[in-house]
């Protein structure tokens, strides 16, 4: 397994956090599962200027909270797309808000999908498998942006 | 350009000055001698005005105007008579052939002069009434033009005159709101003209300001004396000059102007009626070196024949003549209405007290004998014409009055309606406020329903499980029922926390109505319900055609609740039936019929409560808010829904989407059900 098979988890609830781990674990889904717990953390890991992110692999997939501590869902989804390094990533809004203007937001600020946090754990289990085996394994994720630049450089 | 003007006299004076005197106002024109030469100039030309004799060499004045107004556009051509003629006859004959206005030789040039532009059409382009004119009278050119700019620089129109007589005329010409004339003039001067103006029924409300030359204090009580409104010194700085103006205009603002718009400044015409020729033709010299025009009648039938035709300022009367007495015209006179303000002077051969109380009895304002001297004649009209002059006045003043109490009043109640308008706005301002406040509190109240009291359950319901599945082995059947409990209750208060969610968007959501085909969200319904509940065996009954003006996502949740409800109450039927119809009352009326558990009609008002249930969870599981959420989407629609049933034998649900009585409509076709006398009731909730 490489770096770029991790899961970025932004979730500031510990309960929630343990249920979506166990609902991955369930789903047979071993990618690394890193845990931003508020929406800096989640910055300070895709978009810190030291060199060890800089270099960092990017993970393959964000599994997104809107309500978080110090910045919100929809403003760490905003900067993931205004920085040219993260633009393309895959994120998915896994939230318990169905409200009309969240959902409105996340779709306009440029998230690739929107999922209701069901309280029956089976139904949550049932939703985050089908997640991972979509993002993880069905979707061809966009070539890396640096990976690009490079290769432009060359021509 | 306007058409010229013909005039046709035999008298070279008369044209020479007529000529001089048209040109002079302005206006172009044509003189002929004859009726001859007007008939061909006629024939060449369209005139604006003709200016006709009575009696010319050729024939009658009266014939041409005949011809003239049966001309194709003879209409439009003013016809103005112009003769010596006193006679009463010529006069009326003149009037009804269509002349426009019958003037008496000798004329008053000014009066001519201004009426014949008056009738050529000048005053059709007279300025917007919104922009105030001032006539300006001087003959300093350079002052003239000095004032005449600040004047024009503070917003007013300009008309000017070089002389008093040119600014009669032009006064009477172009209507100004206010008049600025210099005391000092060649010919009239500024305080004669004024007196003038006072005089003239038409312009004597005009607000006058007179300019005199000196510091002297006797300028200012003679001007005053001459009835101006106000007064400066010319060598005032013109800024001054100016302020007064305004302020003058101002204060005469509102003043009306009373009389006949047809009457200028025009000598005051006098109606003598008497049948001795010899007493006529004395009367007509003296009042006529007076300056009045004197029209002469021989009869009270001739007399009462001219006033229907023309309007005059004083009628002088005898008591005896044959005919129609003076005592009977008189009395006629007195009785219409747009006479009867008309002074009549009543005269008597004999110093008679019966004749004098009879003249007076009839109405007569004055009396006096024939024998008087012709000077206390005079003197007697000449007191009869200003009393009616100062009656007018006085009713002036008093129309001013009271439309300035009238005025107040108005102004007065506008401010209180403003009052109480402003109050209730603000009241109202408040309670939008208010409102908006509560809106926002139970707009974030929802928001945290949704999230903060969902998130808990999810770990209740999730560690539940994970104990269930990771430690289940350390529990004893009893222990994993407890579990089980508690999953079921967590996900019962999910349910309940989506169901108030949806119940609190309905209200909150605008409502979208559009043609909406509810046979096809009821069939989406039912393929969602068969596909969750496979083993379920349900005849589905649905008309045709189900159309109507209403929000589909709102009338999907109504649908969702009815057809959902009757599908888990006839959970326990083992031919379960499930009917979606309409009737068709005004509003139509959409129903849902099962034959399910049904209810008992007592508890029929609590249907639509929040939180309210017929039946137990063990029975039939549910929130008790489904009802409630169709209640609000129906009344949003401006519709009702009323339900009826019987335990055991299924329930109908009944909804319009219109305002209006459906139910009646109902009752009525369904006269013979039992439950009738409770299917109108609908929840008080």
């Amino acid at each position: 397994m490489t770096a770029e098979d991790t899961i970025l988890l932004v979730e500031d609830n510990p309960a929630d956090e343990a249920l979506t781990l166990r609902a991955l674990k369930k789903a047979n889904i071993a990618n690394q599962v890193v845990v931003a717990r508020d929406g800096i953390e989640a910055i300070d890991y895709l978009l810190a200027d030291e060199p060890s992110a800089a270099g960092r692999a990017q993970p393959q997939l964000i599994l997104l909270d809107l309500k978080l501590p110090k910045l919100d869902g929809l403003e760490v989804l905003t900067r993931i797309r205004s920085n040219q390094r993260t633009k393309l990533l895959p994120v998915v809004i896994l939230t318990t808000s169905v409200e009309d203007e969240d959902r409105l937001q996340g779709y306009r600020l440029g998230a690739n999908s929107y999922v209701r946090k069901p309280v029956d754990f089976n139904e949550f289990a049932r939703a985050v498998t089908q997640l991972g085996l979509y993002w993880l394994v069905l979707n061809e994720r966009p070539p890396r942006v640096d990976y690009l630049r490079s290769q432009i450089r060359n021509h | 350009m306007t058409a010229p003007v013909l005039i046709v006299d035999d008298s070279v004076t008369v044209r020479m000055n007529l000529l001089e005197l048209l040109n002079g106002a302005g206006l172009e024109a044509i003189a002929c001698a004859s009726l001859a030469e007007a008939r061909r100039a006629l024939a060449e030309q369209t005139f604006a005005l003709v200016v006709l004799d009575v009696l010319l060499p050729d024939g009658d004045g009266i014939e041409l105007l005949q011809e003239i107004r049966a001309m194709p556009c003879g209409g439009k051509v003013a016809v103005m008579m112009l003769s010596s003629e006193t006679e009463v006859r010529d006069r009326v004959r003149g009037l009804t052939t269509g002349a426009d206005e019958y003037v008496g030789k000798p004329y008053d040039p000014t009066y001519l002069a201004g009426r014949a532009r008056e009738l050529v059409g000048r005053g059709s382009d007279q300025p917007s009434p919104s922009q105030e004119t001032i006539l300006l009278i001087d003959d300093s050119v350079t002052f003239r033009n000095e004032l005449k700019s600040a004047l024009e620089q503070a917003s007013y129109r300009v008309v000017v005159a070089g002389s008093g007589e040119e600014g009669l005329r032009v006064a009477a010409d172009s209507r100004p709101s206010g008049i600025v004339v210099d005391g000092v003039l060649p010919g009239i001067d500024g305080a004669t003209f004024i007196r003038r103006i006072r005089l003239d029924a038409v312009l004597r409300a005009l607000p006058c300001f007179l300019l005199t030359g000196s510091e002297d204090r006797s300028a200012e009580v003679r001007a005053l004396d001459a009835g101006a409104d106000a007064f400066a010194v010319k060598d005032d700085n013109i800024g001054v000059i100016l302020a007064r103006i305004g302020a003058m205009l101002r204060s005469a603002g509102d003043r009306p102007a009373l009389g006949g718009t047809t009457s200028l400044q025009g000598p005051k015409k006098v109606l003598a009626v008497d049948d001795s020729e010899t007493y006529l033709q004395q009367l007509a010299a003296a009042l006529s070196s007076e300056g009045y025009e004197v029209i002469l009648a021989r009869s009270g039938e001739e007399a009462l024949e001219l006033l229907a035709v023309q309007q005059v300022d004083c009628v002088l009367l005898d008591l005896i003549m044959p005919g129609i007495g003076g005592r009977e015209a008189c009395l006629r006179v007195k009785s219409v209405p747009a006479l009867r303000d008309i002074p009549i002077i009543m005269l008597t051969a004999v110093e008679d007290r019966e004749a004098m109380i009879a003249g007076l009895g009839a109405g007569a304002d004055d009396y006096m004998a024939k024998s008087s001297d012709l000077d206390l004649v005079r003197a007697r009209v000449l007191a009869q014409i200003r009393r009616k002059q100062f009656e007018d006045e006085h009713r002036a003043v008093r129309e001013r009055l009271l439309r300035a109490e009238y005025e107040a009043n108005e102004a007065r109640t506008a401010l209180e309606i403003a009052k109480v308008r402003a109050a209730l706005t603000e009241q109202l301002e408040l309670k939008n406020a208010e409102l908006e406040i509560k809106n926002d509190e139970l707009e974030s109240f929802s928001y945290s329903v949704a999230h903060d009291l969902r998130a808990p359950l999810r770990s209740i319901d999730g560690f539940s499980l994970a104990l269930l599945e990771d430690c289940g082995d350390k529990l004893d059947a009893m222990g994993k029922g407890y579990l089980n409990y508690v999953r079921q209750s967590t996900q019962h208060m999910a349910r309940l926390i989506d169901d108030l969610l949806a119940l609190s968007r309905v209200t909150r959501s605008a409502l979208e109505r559009s043609e909406t085909d509810l046979g096809a969200i009821a069939r989406g319904v039912v393929a969602r319900l068969t596909t969750a509940f496979p083993d379920r065996k349900i005849d589905v009954l649905l008309a045709d055609g189900i159309v109507a003006d209403c929000d589909c996502r709102l009338l999907t949740v109504v649908l969702e609740n009815l057809i959902g409800n009757a599908w888990k109450f006839t959970g326990k039927r083992d031919r379960a039936r499930i009917e979606i119809g309409t009737i068709e009352t005004i509003p139509r009326t959409i129903f849902v019929r099962d034959n399910g558990a049904g209810f008992d009609m007592t508890y029929a008002s609590k249907l639509f409560g929040v939180f309210q249930r017929l039946h137990s969870i063990s029975e039939f599981e549910g929130t008790g808010i489904g009802l409630a959420t169709v209640q609000r989407i129906i009344r949003r629609h401006g519709g009702r829904i009323w339900a009826e049933g019987h335990v055991g034998r299924g329930a109908t649900f009944y909804f319009t989407l219109e305002a209006g009585s459906g139910a009646a409509v109902v009752a009525g076709m369904l006269g013979s059900e039992p439950s009738l006398s409770t299917i109108a009731k609908e929840s008080a909730a």
